[in-house]
C-alpha cells in the first residue's frame, strides 16, 4: 500500500515548468528522502502533496483519497521557512496549531512533546524569545502534535546543531517505528544515506532518482576509488583513467574512467606517495547527486 | 468552517488583549473629536490686546457714530462682569480727515500697521449713503494685515449697516420711534414634529438645535469609521506578516486558503463588535446620566450593527486579500490607500449628506454599495425621514457586494499568500480574481 501516489503531475508558474510530469509511489510507514537542487521542483511537488499548490495536470492520493480541495488533518507538514506566530506563547500556539488539525487530545500531546524535546521550561515564554534552534524543534513539535499519518518535512535539519540534529532525528525515527510514513527533503545527503529508505531526486522539474539507495548506487556500479595517501590531494593530479576527484581534504574520491584499469591506478599512485587507504566503492549520493546536478549541485550541497 | 473560527477566536484574542487596543479604545475616539475638543477647549483663547483703528470717512457720517459705538462695547464686552477678568479686546476708533493726497495717506497708515502701531484703518467712501454708478466712491475698505479672519471686520458690518438704512430712513421721513421696531430682528426657530405619546396625547414638538441635528449622525459615521479602523485595517498588515513570517504556509497546511480569510475577517469583526459594544455602552450609561436619552435615534442601533456586519465583512476582505499580495511593509503603504478610499469618500461628503439626506446626491451615493454602510446610516441617523425601502435595498446591495468581496478576496488571497516577489498592483489583484 502507498501513502502517497502522484501520477503523471505537473506544474507550472507562468512560463517556468516547476514539476513535469511527475510519477512517484510512497509505501506506507517508509522514510522518503527528496533531493535536488535548489529551485529543482521539490518544495512544489511537497505543497502539491499537501494540496496546497494545486497540480494542473495529473492525480495526486493521499492516504487513499485523491486530493481535492482539503488540507488533510492527517498530514503534517513543516514548510522549508518556519512560521511561528512570534508574540504568542509557545504552550499556546501549539495547542493552536494541534486544535486547526482537529487533533485529539492536543494539550496532554503539547506537554508530552515539550517534554521530550526538553523546552517545558519554554513553555509559557513567547515565541520571539526562543532561539533559532528551539523555533525548530517548537515548528517541529507544531506538525507532530496532532499524530499525523503522513509527515512531510522540508528542510527539518536545517540550521540545527548536531545534539538538536540528532533529537530531531530520534523522533522522526521514533514515528515511523510507530507507522508513521515520512517524506522529507534535504540537501544534506549524509543524512539522505544514512535515514531514507527511498530516494527520490528531481532536477529542474524531472524525476531523475528515484528507489533505494542500494538500487541508485547499483546503477553506477563500483567506480568510485577512496582513497587516503601521506600527500593528499596535490599528488594526485593528471592520473591516468581519472575523469574527477572529489577531495574532501584528508580522504579523496576519484571517479575511474569507463573501462579504466584500477591496479594502474593504484600502481601509479604508489609512484608518486605512499597510499594509506584505498577501496573500490560503489559512489556516494554525494558523489551520484552532483554528477545529475552538476555546477548547480555542488553549491546546493555546499550552501 | 469550524477551523475559521478557530482563526477568527486566535485573532480576536491577539487583538483585543494587547495594550494598543485598550488604549486604541481610549484615544480613537479622542482624535476623533480632537479639532471639536481643541476648538471648545481654546475658545477662551482670544487675542485680549487692544486694537487701534482709523478711520477716513469720505461720507461725515459714520465715524462719531462708530467710536460712540465702540466706547459702549468696550464697556460691556471687553471684561468679565463676574470676575473682571480681560476676555476680549477693547477697540478704539479715531477719525483722521481725507488727506489732499489720499494714496499718500493710505501709505502712511500702511506703514502704521506694519510697524504695530496701528492695528487696521477704514476708509468709507464718499457715496456710501446713496450709492451711485461709481464704484469707488460707494467702497467701504477696511484694511489691516489679516482682516478676512478678523473679528472685529465682522463686527463693523452691522453697526455700518444700520447707520446707514437709519440714515436713509429718516430722509424718507420715518421716525425715529418706528425704526427699532423696523429693525427687531426675530430668529426663526428649529423645531422637531408634533407626535402622539404613549398615553395618546399629542406632545408638542421640541425645538432642536443644530448641534443635535448633526451629533447623532456624526457619532454613527464616527464610530462606523473607527470601527473599520480597528477591525478591517489591520487585517492588511496582519497577513502580509504572516505571508512574510511565513506563517501562512503552516496554517495552509491545515485550513484552506479560503477558510483561512473568513477566519481572519470574522475576527477582524469580532474586534470590532466589541469596540462598538464598549462605545454604545459607554455612550448609553453617559446619555442616562445626562438625561439625553430622547436625543439618540434608537431605532438606527439595530441598522448600525447590520451595516458594521457587511461592512468589516467587506472591507476585512479587501484589506485581507490586499495583504496577502504584499511583500513588505512599502506594498502595504501602497496598497493602504486605494483599498480605504470606500472608507474615505463617505467622510468626505459627510456634510452635504447631512445637510440634504433626502437629495438625489445623498440617496444615489448612500445606495453605491461600497458607500453604503457609513452614507445610509449617516441618512437614517438624521432627524428626516429617509424612506423605508432605502436601507433595506441598500443593505441588500451591500450584502451581494459584500459576498463579491468575499469571493473576489478569497481568489486574490489564495493566488497571493504564497507568491513572493511579484510587487502588487491593482491591475495584478484583478488578474487574479480571474486566474482564482
Amino acid at each position: 500500500m502507498n501513502t502517497v501516489e502522484i501520477e503523471q503531475v505537473s506544474k507550472s508558474f507562468g512560463k517556468v515548468i516547476a514539476v513535469n510530469e511527475l510519477s512517484l509511489n510512497v509505501p506506507n510507514g517508509s522514510i522518503y528522502g527528496f533531493i535536488g537542487p535548489n529551485g529543482s521542483g521539490k518544495t512544489t511537488t511537497l505543497r502539491m502533496i499537501m494540496n496546497i499548490y494545486y497540480p494542473d495536470n495529473g492525480m495526486i492520493r493521499v492516504l487513499g483519497k485523491q486530493v481535492s480541495g482539503a488540507a488533510s488533518d492527517r498530514i503534517g507538514y513543516l514548510p522549508e521557512e518556519r512560521g511561528l506566530y512570534k508574540n504568542m506563547k509557545v504552550r499556546e500556539m501549539l495547542r493552536f496549531y494541534g486544535d486547526l488539525k482537529n487533533g485529539q487530545n492536543i494539550p496532554a500531546q503539547v506537554d508530552y512533546w515539550l517534554e521530550r524535546l526538553d523546552l517545558t521550561n519554554w513553555a509559557d515564554k513567547k515565541v520571539q524569545t526562543l532561539s533559532k534552534g528551539m523555533s525548530q524543534k517548537v515548528q517541529f513539535i507544531a506538525t507532530v502534535v496532532a499524530k499525523p499519518e503522513l509527515l512531510i518535512l522540508d528542510e527539518p535539519f536545517s540550521g540545527l546543531d548536531p545534539v538538536n540534529m540528532d533529537v530531531l532525528k530520534d523522533a522522526i525515527l521514533e514515528m515511523q517505528q510507530a507507522g508513521t510514513t515520512v517524506i522529507f527533503s534535504t540537501h544534506d545527503m549524509a543524512v539522505a544515506e544514512k535515514m531514507c529508505d527511498f530516494i527520490f531526486m528531481i532536477f529542474k522539474g524531472q524525476k531523475v532518482l528515484d528507489g533505494t539507495l542500494t538500487a541508485i548506487q547499483d546503477k553506477y556500479g563500483s567506480d568510485t576509488i577512496r582513497i587516503r595517501t601521506a600527500d593528499g590531494r596535490s599528488v594526485l593530479s593528471n592520473l591516468p583513467g581519472i575523469d574527477k576527484i572529489n577531495d574532501f581534504g584528508r580522504q579523496q574520491e576519484l571517479r575511474l574512467r569507463s573501462g579504466a584499469d584500477t591496479q594502474a591506478v593504484l600502481a601509479e599512485i604508489m609512484q608518486r606517495t605512499s597510499v594509506e587507504k584505498f577501496e573500490t566503492v560503489q559512489p556516494s549520493l554525494h558523489d551520484i547527486f552532483v554528477r545529475i546536478a552538476g555546477p548547480e549541485a555542488e553549491e546546493a550541497t555546499h550552501a | 468552517m469550524l477551523k475559521a473560527l478557530k482563526i477568527a477566536w486566535r485573532e480576536y484574542k491577539a487583538t483585543v488583549r494587547t495594550k494598543g487596543f485598550i488604549i486604541g479604545l481610549i484615544i480613537a475616539p479622542i482624535f476623533m473629536s480632537g479639532s471639536g475638543i481643541a476648538i471648545k477647549l481654546l475658545e477662551d483663547q482670544v487675542d485680549t490686546n487692544d486694537k487701534r483703528v482709523v478711520i477716513i470717512d469720505h461720507s461725515n457720517l459714520m465715524a462719531d457714530y462708530l467710536i460712540d459705538l465702540a466706547e459702549q462695547r468696550n464697556q460691556q464686552a471687553v471684561y468679565d462682569q463676574e470676575n473682571g477678568k480681560k476676555i476680549s479686546p477693547a477697540y478704539y476708533f479715531e477719525k483722521q480727515a481725507p488727506a489732499t493726497d489720499i494714496a499718500a495717506q493710505r501709505l502712511a497708515l500702511s506703514d502704521q500697521i506694519r510697524a504695530k502701531e496701528l492695528f487696521a484703518f477704514l476708509e468709507i467712501g464718499p457715496d456710501v449713503l446713496h450709492p451711485g454708478d461709481d464704484r469707488e466712491r460707494r467702497r467701504i475698505k477696511f484694511h489691516g494685515e489679516n482682516t478676512a479672519m478678523d473679528d472685529l471686520r465682522g463686527w463693523l458690518r452691522r453697526p455700518v449697516n444700520d447707520r446707514l438704512r437709519r440714515a436713509r430712513l429718516a430722509e424718507a421721513g420715518v421716525k425715529e420711534a418706528l425704526m427699532n421696531d423696523l429693525f427687531l430682528w426675530i430668529n426663526v426657530e428649529s423645531m422637531g414634529l408634533i407626535s402622539v405619546d404613549e398615553s395618546g396625547e399629542v406632545k408638542d414638538a421640541e425645538s432642536t438645535s443644530e448641534l443635535e441635528s448633526l451629533i447623532a449622525p456624526l457619532i454613527m459615521m464616527m464610530l462606523m469609521f473607527l470601527m473599520t479602523m480597528m477591525g478591517a485595517t489591520p487585517l492588511l498588515n496582519s497577513v502580509m506578516e504572516e505571508k512574510t513570517q511565513r506563517i501562512a504556509e503552516v496554517i495552509l497546511g491545515s485550513v484552506k486558503p479560503f477558510h483561512f480569510m473568513i477566519g481572519k475577517v470574522i475576527g477582524g469583526l469580532a474586534v470590532a463588535l466589541t469596540g462598538a459594544m464598549v462605545y454604545i455602552t459607554l455612550g448609553t450609561i453617559a446619555v442616562n446620566r445626562f438625561g439625553l436619552e430622547d436625543k439618540i435615534p434608537l431605532d438606527v442601533l439595530p441598522w448600525m450593527f447590520l451595516f458594521l456586519t457587511l461592512q468589516i465583512t467587506m472591507m476585512g476582505s479587501a484589506m485581507a486579500a490586499a495583504g496577502s499580495a504584499c511583500n513588505d511593509a512599502k506594498d502595504a503603504q501602497n496598497l493602504s490607500f486605494p483599498v480605504m478610499l470606500p472608507s474615505m469618500i463617505p467622510i468626505f461628503i459627510m456634510f452635504p449628506v447631512i445637510k440634504e439626506p433626502l437629495s438625489a446626491f445623498s440617496t444615489w451615493m448612500s445606495l453605491i454599495p461600497p458607500f453604503t454602510p457609513m452614507l445610509m446610516l449617516l441618512r437614517i441617523s438624521t432627524p428626516m425621514a429617509v424612506p423605508v425601502w432605502q436601507p433595506w435595498v441598500g443593505a441588500l446591495g451591500v450584502l451581494f457586494f459584500a459576498v463579491f468581496s468575499v469571493w473576489a478576496g478569497g481568489r486574490i488571497f489564495r493566488v497571493g499568500i504564497l507568491l513572493s516577489g511579484t510587487p502588487p498592483k491593482l491591475s495584478t489583484l484583478v488578474k487574479w480574481i480571474g486566474r482564482g
